[in-house]
This record gives structure tokens, C-alpha cells and sequence, in this order.
């Protein structure tokens, strides 16, 4: 986590223009930093203890005035569930899926660069599009999921999927996040697994273990820091997501996630001492929650 | 029991396939049908055609006209900020890689602590600075925004990326009277290619990706993003599917392209990027 210390700096006797030289080469980057990143979340955190909205001036001093009516308010509360649903959903089904392809991933063969590429390829797209190709998947009369139910006879043909009812709702849409992030996960857990020396597995055929046993005795052990920061990855997305339920449900608000509450409040009412206290809280969370994680899964692994 | 083995291991890579390629497949098989078609449930498009990359790229109208200026858009906001992007992050990267200046480990462990928190956190402050500064709707605003959020993950991968690399080549060729830029130029960057294009690959494909800030950020089609202007058709049941998925295809060929063809450098760049 450390800046290393740096090396090879004969150049104190180079005069003034040498030792302005770092300050030169970092300046940019402490303006975008300071002006773009640190200056607006501290206004984040102060507004978010104020009245601010620009339909109701002046911007004055509320203490927890947002925090009240945000947990005053139904819209909010609900969205607040389906998170949890969200974030429950995406973060196993990633992670499970993740750990397989790495599995499936791990040893070398002819054509294993073109399947990690063809894998990637959710990872690399946006997740609005992304939205759009599994519109035509979930699509009642014309979508793929609704046509292989329909032919083995396990739905009618032409039943609504999305919209209808909350959980299923909820459900799918996290299915294309995890379309999304899962590629991310398997890379992660597949480096880990790169890093476990085959005499270990060697050792353990030989001591009449299978490969479903050195599976969960060995390999998932040690893939715990990949598994870990897999699992702080999905957690992060899913506590934030807002493209896919977005553009799948559109204005109705089943399944409504925070962050689109969030733009709801301060884009469409303008209540942005609301949305401050909102992000400010989905923040808080977030980080509170992949601490947790990073606490409870992370194992250093030393060979 | 080798050979149960073996048909696992295809079965694996066939899920592998399935799952990564079939939503891709049924938005490309929209695109190439008629509307009549596209509402029968066929699995293969029957009469394919290619009347709806026709329309979108030369029709005159409104949709296609509105396609093709987020196309540009969202080029030119995705170029720019890689660019940007990745300017500073090498010239900030190897100041704290090979330089002792005072405020250097402050100013590293708030490029860490920018990582930390989410994105969405700065979304209404970013807004409404750059709503006081007059950039919503200017491709400068769209950019600002882009590089303050890419710079901090750019500069770490960079960062890792010169403090993993030799000195003694850089030593020698200060010993013999190089400035430190000229090092930078003729050694280091040559070397640390790999990396630089990582970081631009990934930064590139974020961008590409982008949907809430550009969101808020554009509120007329003059800076709307390909992203931005999908979503907004999607909501409209004037749009036939059919197009909806060309649309689509459209704003998924570039990262889709890229990330087939440099999957190696993605793949090094994002975990170099998760491991902190």
C-alpha cells in the first residue's frame, strides 16, 4: 500500500529546474485529485446535513433533516430492500460462477487464450447496452428466455417476465449485472489459482485424494484472497447498480435500486441535500460492508 | 474415468461460450432481421438483412441523425479522456515511483483514497460544479469528470508498473547526463509500453461504459453519448426492436473488438488494478 521508496535520485546538485521537477509531473494529478474527487465528497458529506434545493432557497443548515425523510419515505425504504437483493444475488451467483470458469480455465490448452477472451467479453461492453441485449432475451413474446421455457412447456408462451412480480423482477435484472461483473471475478480467482504450486495437488493424488476433495480441501482455501477481492469487486457493483435496472424497467419503479433513488431525488425533485444524505449513506455502506469482507474472507497465503 | 474428465472439461468450456456469447448472438440476430421477423421467435434470422445499419448509418431523419452524433460523442469523449488520462498518470506515476519530493506520501494515499470510495459518491457535487462553471453539455465537462475518476487507478497501475522495473538503466543514463524527461521518453517508456497501453485499453473501455455521469452531465444531444441516447430510445415504444439492437451492436463493436483483440493487456491491467 506503500509508495516504494524511490530510488535512483543523483539529482540534488542539478539546481533549481530538477527539484521543481516531481511538483511539475504531479501537479495535474493533485488538481483533479483535490478539485474533482476530495473537494466534492466533503461536499458531500457537509451537504448532506443541509437543506439544498434550488426550488427551495436559501441552502440552510438541517442536521439530520435528510436522514429523517429519507427514512420517511416508502420509495426509499423499497429500494432499499431490493438492494439487499441485488447485492445478495449478484455477489453468490458471481462469485459461484466465477470460481467455476476459473476452474474450468486453470490448466493450459490449445485455444485457452481465445476462451479467456471470448469470457472477457461481457466485462468489456456497457452495462446500458447490456441492458438492451437482454431486453430481447427477457422479451415476453419474441425473447429467447421465453421461448426455450415455453418449448419445455415450464411457461406459457407470451408471459410477462419482467415487471410482473418484484423478486423475479429483481432477479433478472441482477442476472445481466452478473453477466456484467462475473468476468472480473473468474480473473481474479483464476490468478490466485496460477499462483498454487502443482506439487501440492501432486502430493495430494498421491495421498489418494480426488479431485472433487483437493478441490475443496486445497484449491478453494487457497484461492481465498482472489476469492476475496472478487467478492469486494461484486459487492462495490452491486450496491451501486443503476444502468440495468434502469434500462430494464425503465420508469416503473419495481425493483428500483438506491443509486436510482438517488437520481430520482436529485435529478428529477432536485432535493440535493436528499441525494447528498443518499450517497452519502450508499458510501458509508459500501465501504463499511467490502472492510467487513475483506476482514472475514481475506487470508494472506503464503507458499 | 479420463475420459468423464474430458467431457467435463468440454462441458465447461461450452457453458463458458454459452454464457459469454448468446445475449451477444440474439442482439445481433435482431439487428439483421425484418421487424415482421423479429416478432415470430425464430432462433436464426431467416431473411437477413442489413436495412437496419443502412438506416441508422445513411438515413436522413431524426433517430439516425441522433445515432451518428453520439457516435461521434462518444468517441471523441472516450479518445480525449484516455488521453488525458493517460498523460498524467504516467508523468504523476513516475514521480512517485523514482522521486523524493515533500508531500509525496500524502498526495499517494489520497490517489488511494479516491479508489476507495465509490463513484457515484461525487455525482451531484461533479454536477453542480460543473453546472457553476458552465460545462454541462461541453465535451471539456464530459472529459474533466472522466479523468478525475480514471486518474486515480491509472496513476497506481503505472505506479507499480516503474516501481517493479530495474534502475540501473535509468541510473546510468542520468550518471551520463540525461535529464530525468529524457529518461522518461527513451527508457522507461519504451520499457513500461505494456503497461501504459493496459492502462489506456482499460481506461478507454470505462469510458466507453459510461452512463449516469454522462447522464446528468448532457442534457441535449450535442454531447449524449452513444449510451446515453440507447437508453433514452429503449423507453420509447415508437422504436422498433429491430433497430433498437442495431443501435446496440453499434455501441458494443468497438469495446467488443478491443477486448478480443487485446484481451492480454486487459486481463494484466485489471489485476494489477484489483490488488491493493
Amino acid at each position: 500500500m506503500k509508495a516504494a521508496p524511490a530510488a535512483g535520485s543523483p539529482e540534488g546538485s542539478r539546481g533549481h529546474a530538477a527539484k521543481s521537477l516531481p511538483y511539475l509531473l504531479v501537479t495535474p494529478l493533485a488538481v483533479f485529485i483535490i478539485g474533482l474527487a476530495l473537494v466534492p465528497a466533503a461536499f458531500t458529506i457537509i451537504e448532506s446535513f443541509y437543506r439544498a434545493n434550488p426550488l427551495d432557497p436559501p441552502t440552510r443548515f438541517d442536521g439530520l433533516g435528510n436522514f429523517r425523510r429519507l427514512f420517511a419515505n416508502n420509495a426509499v425504504l423499497t429500494s432499499m430492500g431490493n438492494t439487499a437483493v441485488y447485492v445478495a444475488v449478484g455477489v453468490v451467483l458471481s462469485t459461484v460462477l466465477g470460481i467455476f470458469f476459473a476452474v474450468v480455465l486453470r490448466r493450459p490448452f490449445r485455444g485457452r487464450g481465445i476462451l479467456i477472451a471470448v469470457l472477457i467479453l461481457p466485462w468489456a461492453l456497457p452495462g446500458v447496452v447490456e441492458g438492451i441485449l437482454w431486453t430481447g432475451i427477457y422479451d415476453p413474446s419474441s425473447g429467447l428466455l421465453n421461448g426455450v421455457l415455453s418449448s419445455l412447456h415450464l411457461a406459457s408462451h407470451g408471459s410477462v417476465l419482467l415487471g410482473d412480480n418484484r423478486w423475479l423482477t429483481i432477479i433478472l435484472i441482477e442476472l445481466v449485472q452478473v453477466w456484467q461483473i462475473t468476468p472480473l471475478s473468474a480473473l481474479l480467482v483464476l490468478a490466485a489459482m496460477q499462483l498454487m504450486p502443482q506439487e501440492l495437488f501432486q502430493a495430494a493424488a498421491i495421498d489418494g485424494c480426488g479431485a472433487w476433495q483437493s478441490f475443496w480441501r486445497i484449491t478453494l482455501p487457497l484461492a481465498r484472497p482472489g476469492i476475496a477481492v472478487a467478492v469486494v469487486q461484486a459487492l462495490i457493483a452491486t450496491l451501486n447498480v443503476f444502468d440495468q435496472p434502469y434500462v430494464l424497467n425503465g420508469a416503473a419503479t419495481t425493483g428500483s435500486s438506491v443509486t436510482e433513488q438517488t437520481y430520482f431525488i436529485s435529478f428529477q425533485n432536485l432535493d440535493f441535500g436528499g441525494g447528498y444524505a443518499l450517497s452519502l449513506l450508499i458510501t458509508l455502506i459500501t465501504m463499511v460492508v467490502s472492510l467487513i469482507v475483506v476482514r472475514a474472507v481475506y487470508r494472506r497465503v503464503d507458499y | 474415468m479420463r475420459q468423464q474428465g474430458r467431457i467435463a472439461r468440454w462441458a465447461g468450456f461450452a457453458v463458458v461460450l454459452i454464457w459469454s456469447l448468446v445475449p451477444i448472438y440474439w442482439a445481433l440476430k435482431t439487428s439483421l432481421e425484418t421487424e415482421a421477423d423479429a416478432r415470430a421467435q425464430n432462433y436464426v434470422p431467416f431473411h437477413p438483412t442489413l436495412s437496419n445499419y443502412t438506416t441508422l448509418l445513411t438515413g436522413s431523419g431524426d433517430l439516425p441523425g441522433q445515432i451518428r452524433r453520439a457516435t461521434l460523442n462518444i468517441v471523441i469523449e472516450c479518445g480525449c479522456a484516455t488521453i488525458v488520462t493517460v498523460v498524467l498518470a504516467t508523468l504523476a506515476a513516475y514521480a512517485f515511483a523514482r522521486m523524493e519530493f515533500r508531500g509525496r506520501q500524502v498526495l499517494f494515499y489520497a490517489v488511494l483514497a479516491t479508489m476507495a470510495f465509490p463513484a457515484y459518491t461525487t455525482l451531484i457535487p461533479l454536477y453542480r460544479i460543473m453546472s457553476d462553471f458552465q460545462l454541462v453539455n461541453t465535451y471539456t465537462g464530459i472529459v474533466l469528470v472522466y479523468v478525475s475518476g480514471f486518474l486515480p487507478l491509472a496513476t497506481w497501475v503505472l505506479h507499480n508498473y516503474f516501481a517493479n522495473m530495474p534502475v540501473s538503466l535509468e541510473e546510468a543514463a542520468l550518471v551520463d547526463g540525461a535529464s530525468r524527461l529524457q529518461v522518461l521518453r527513451r527508457i522507461v517508456l519504451p520499457l513500461a509500453m505494456p503497461g501504459v497501453i493496459s492502462v489506456a485499453l482499460i481506461t478507454f473501455l470505462f469510458a466507453w461504459a459510461q452512463f449516469l455521469f454522462p447522464l446528468v452531465l448532457s442534457t441535449d444531444s450535442s454531447t449524449q453519448p452513444l449510451t446515453v441516447v440507447i437508453a433514452a430510445l429503449q423507453g420509447r415504444h415508437v422504436v422498433p426492436s429491430t433497430l433498437l439492437n442495431a443501435a446496440g451492436v453499434l455501441a458494443i463493436a468497438v469495446p467488443a473488438l478491443l477486448a478480443l483483440a487485446f484481451n492480454r493487456y486487459i486481463v494484466n491491467g485489471l489485476l494489477a488494478g484489483s490488488n491493493r
